[in-house]
């Protein structure tokens, strides 16, 4: 077996790098365009409503 | 974008609510049912092999080495994954506001899985045993399954591209996940290991085991939990966009870590570590959704107390913390050394698919079942029954199984210890874990009655009013 | 972009497979690309470089006593691999001769693999060798005449098929032997 232990190690930090840098810059410009608000919470409130055929519970 | 969803907070839209057949979701609901109780039978038998092996043990189509995979398939494709796979039909077309896309291609659906999992227990118990673990079917069988998935997942995707509402809730991501991977990732354990050999092909084939259960049975389990942990305790879910984190991290780091099954192996060092780090980072995704269903049950405890299915729920959220929590850690160079191939791998492996995402799919089956039927549940008390069953049977086998492998490690690491010695030692745990196996068993018992008392009784006990 | 991932069909199962894919080509395409001797096959001439030997393919014979082995799922309960532990490598040792690490190049004729990931029996990764027919012959009738406290299963019907048990047992023998590392220690010298 060749061993790549190192060079692996630095690709893995490397990658948790990048992910960390995207995963951010996706925040920043999410915070930008508004999409952060109440209103994007909407989903969960509306999953409760939907219950059909008289309303079991 | 969609801002006009703000209507659904107005309760006259109430009216254009479609109303749902459910065929599908109650024919796979039923079989799955009833292949948990077939399967629990031969999970009992197996578990008792361990203490009397020579119990069956002339008989060549009962033997360990052939019930043990039907007891792993019956579990996983008969059981799980089509419990899994109705409450997707239940969930989908309602949080879609539509109908489903065709409840005659659903019902077809459930006949071929049908036919898949009694070709498995034929050809299982017969030997004919691809030598690969979760891949043992025959390979026209891992066709049919490509067919099933395929008609499952056109059915579910053309339900959403029809929904009402743009934005979509965190289950409908999971199961547009659940889907989407699952096909790669059984090509590639079914069908691609078959062009390899040796440790390449033994890489295919962890790739696939480890993601069977991390992007099959997670994702799936993970949209019933977000979904019916809101339904049953009728609380809105903590945060929408935390859960983001938790599907998209899903989503990336899961792939990586196959070759953790292989530590201190035959495989390449490198590859071993970038599994470790990444089964590290694995804490990201289920620590997020963790949090996000604990928030969601802040001041909610209380229902818990006469709440069946958010008493699953919950226990299974615990569960799967606890197990996710030990994965990563095991996958450590010095804990692997320990406890890899020892009897922890086992209470391991059943705290996340029976702990966590079996108890999932019980409680969606115990909250759809009385509602598709339109009636109520047969016995409160007996599904709290089945629950303490599950939940003492479930304790006392994941704890004694780690325990025990936890020895068993250590007396393997002393050389002193001769190894026949270190099976003679285990004998205590493995009686242990067969009458923890029947008190999980009178748990499914009690379930599976339950529920066909509920559906057969229907007629005779309408549904009471919210 | 967030809306765009929890609002637009498309964009989500894209992305999703997006994501998928680059674990899922690095981890299981480009291992095998990097690492040679996944797939070249084991030999040694030079002593000071372990343990010398070449790997042979399995004969027809073998094969069959491998289908057998799988057949039996003896698979889920033995390990084939000796691991990079001190104690593996006691425990698959003979004679007082450690037993040399598995490495890829030993197993690539295996189809399908036998790695296994359960150790309810000891490891056969170096096995070969090691007993004689006669006594495996008894041990499958029934593992307790030999190893009181075993709880492996009896495989009679295996016994009473002589051309099963002769292949399995052919098959038995050549596990881990392409390393050869325990000279005059076999069952035959």
């Amino acid at each position: 077996m060749q061993d790549h232990v190192y060079p692996s190690i630095y690709f893995s930090y490397f990658f948790f790098a990048l992910m960390a840098g995207g995963a951010l810059y996706f925040f920043v410009k999410s915070l930008k365009s508004g999409y952060l608000g109440r209103n994007s919470e909407e989903p969960k409130h509306r999953m409760l409503e939907d219950d059909e055929q008289g309303g079991i519970r | 974008m969609p801002e006009e969803t703000n209507s659904s907070v107005n309760p006259s839209a109430a009216p254009s609510w479609p109303v749902h057949e459910d065929t599908t979701a109650k024919w796979f609901l039923i079989s799955s049912i009833a292949y948990f109780f077939i399967v629990g039978i031969i999970a009992v038998v197996i578990a008792a092999k361990f203490v009397w092996p020579s119990l069956l043990g002339t008989v060549q189509y009962l033997t360990y080495g052939r019930l043990r995979p039907l007891h792993v398939n019956g579990m996983l494709f008969g059981w799980l994954l089509a419990a899994d796979m109705g409450l997707t039909y239940f969930m989908v077309p309602r949080l879609c506001g539509v109908k489903l896309w065709s409840e005659k291609l659903g019902v077809a659906t459930a006949a071929l899985w049908n036919v898949i999992v009694l070709g498995a227990v034929v050809s299982l118990l017969m030997g004919w045993n691809q030598g690969l673990e979760y891949a043992e079917l025959p390979l026209a069988l891992d066709v049919l399954v490509v067919v099933a998935w395929i008609m499952f997942g056109a059915n579910i995707f053309l339900t959403i591209a029809s929904r009402k509402y743009d934005q979509m809730y965190v289950s409908i991501w999971y199961i547009m996940g659940t889907i989407l991977w699952t096909a790669f990732v059984y090509l590639t354990g079914n069908f691609a290991v078959l062009f390899a050999t040796g440790v390449n092909q033994a890489n295919l084939n962890w790739m696939y085991v480890h993601n069977a259960v991390g992007l099959i049975f997670t994702p799936v389990g993970l949209a019933i939990a977000y979904y019916f942990i809101p339904k049953s305790s009728n609380t809105p879910l903590y945060s929408h966009k935390l859960s983001m984190i938790g599907f998209w991290a899903l989503a990336f780091v899961y792939v990586w870590t196959g070759a953790h099954h292989m530590i201190h192996g035959p495989i390449s060092q490198w590859l071993q570590t970038i599994a470790i780090a990444f089964s590290l980072m694995l804490l990201i995704p289920v620590w997020a959704v963790v949090y996000n269903f604990f928030a969601t049950m802040k001041g909610q405890w209380y229902q818990l107390k006469d709440n069946i299915a958010l008493k699953f729920l919950m226990s299974g959220v615990v569960f799967y913390l606890l197990t996710c929590f030990q994965g990563p850690m095991h996958s450590l160079r010095s804990v692997n050394a320990i406890v890899s191939k020892t009897d922890w791998i086992p209470g391991h492996a059943h705290m996340a698919v029976l702990g966590a995402f079996s108890f999932f799919a019980i409680a969606g089956t115990y909250w759809m079942i009385p509602r598709v039927f339109k009636t109520s549940l047969f016995s409160e008390g007996l599904a709290n029954w089945s629950f303490w069953f599950m939940m003492i049977g479930g304790l006392g086998f994941f704890v004694t199984l780690r325990l025990g492998g936890f020895w068993q490690g250590w007396q393997w690491n002393n050389v002193a210890i001769p190894f026949i010695d270190t099976v003679v030692a285990l004998k205590p745990v493995w009686i242990v874990r067969f009458f923890s196996g029947i008190l999980m068993f009178l748990g499914i018992v009690s379930f599976s009655y339950n529920i066909m008392a509920t559906i057969l009784g229907a007629k005779d006990r309408p549904a009471v009013a919210a | 972009m967030l809306r765009k991932a929890d609002s637009n069909f498309g964009f989500a199962v894209v992305a999703a497979l997006i994501f998928f894919f680059i674990g899922g080509t690095l981890t299981t395409v480009v291992p095998p690309l990097v690492d040679k001797s996944w797939g070249k096959a084991f030999e040694n001439n030079d002593p000071a470089k372990g343990p010398t030997g070449k790997l042979q393919p399995y004969t027809e014979l073998e094969l069959k006593g491998r289908a057998v082995y799988v057949r039996e799922g003896c698979w889920y309960c033995h390990t084939q691999q000796t691991r990079t532990l001190l104690s593996d490598t006691k425990r698959s040792g003979w004679k007082g001769v450690d037993s040399p690490i598995s490495t890829p190049d030993e197993f690539v004729y295996d189809n399908p693999h036998m790695f296994g990931t359960k150790r309810t029996g000891p490891d056969l990764s170096r096995v070969g060798g090691k007993y004689d027919t006669q006594w495996h012959r008894t041990h499958f009738r029934n593992p307790r005449d030999l190893v009181p406290g075993s709880i492996m299963p009896p495989f009679p019907w295996i016994v009473e098929n002589q051309e099963e048990f002769t292949a399995l047992v052919a098959y038995m023998q050549t596990l881990g032997r392409a390393k050869n590392w325990r000279p005059d220690n076999d069952y035959e010298k």
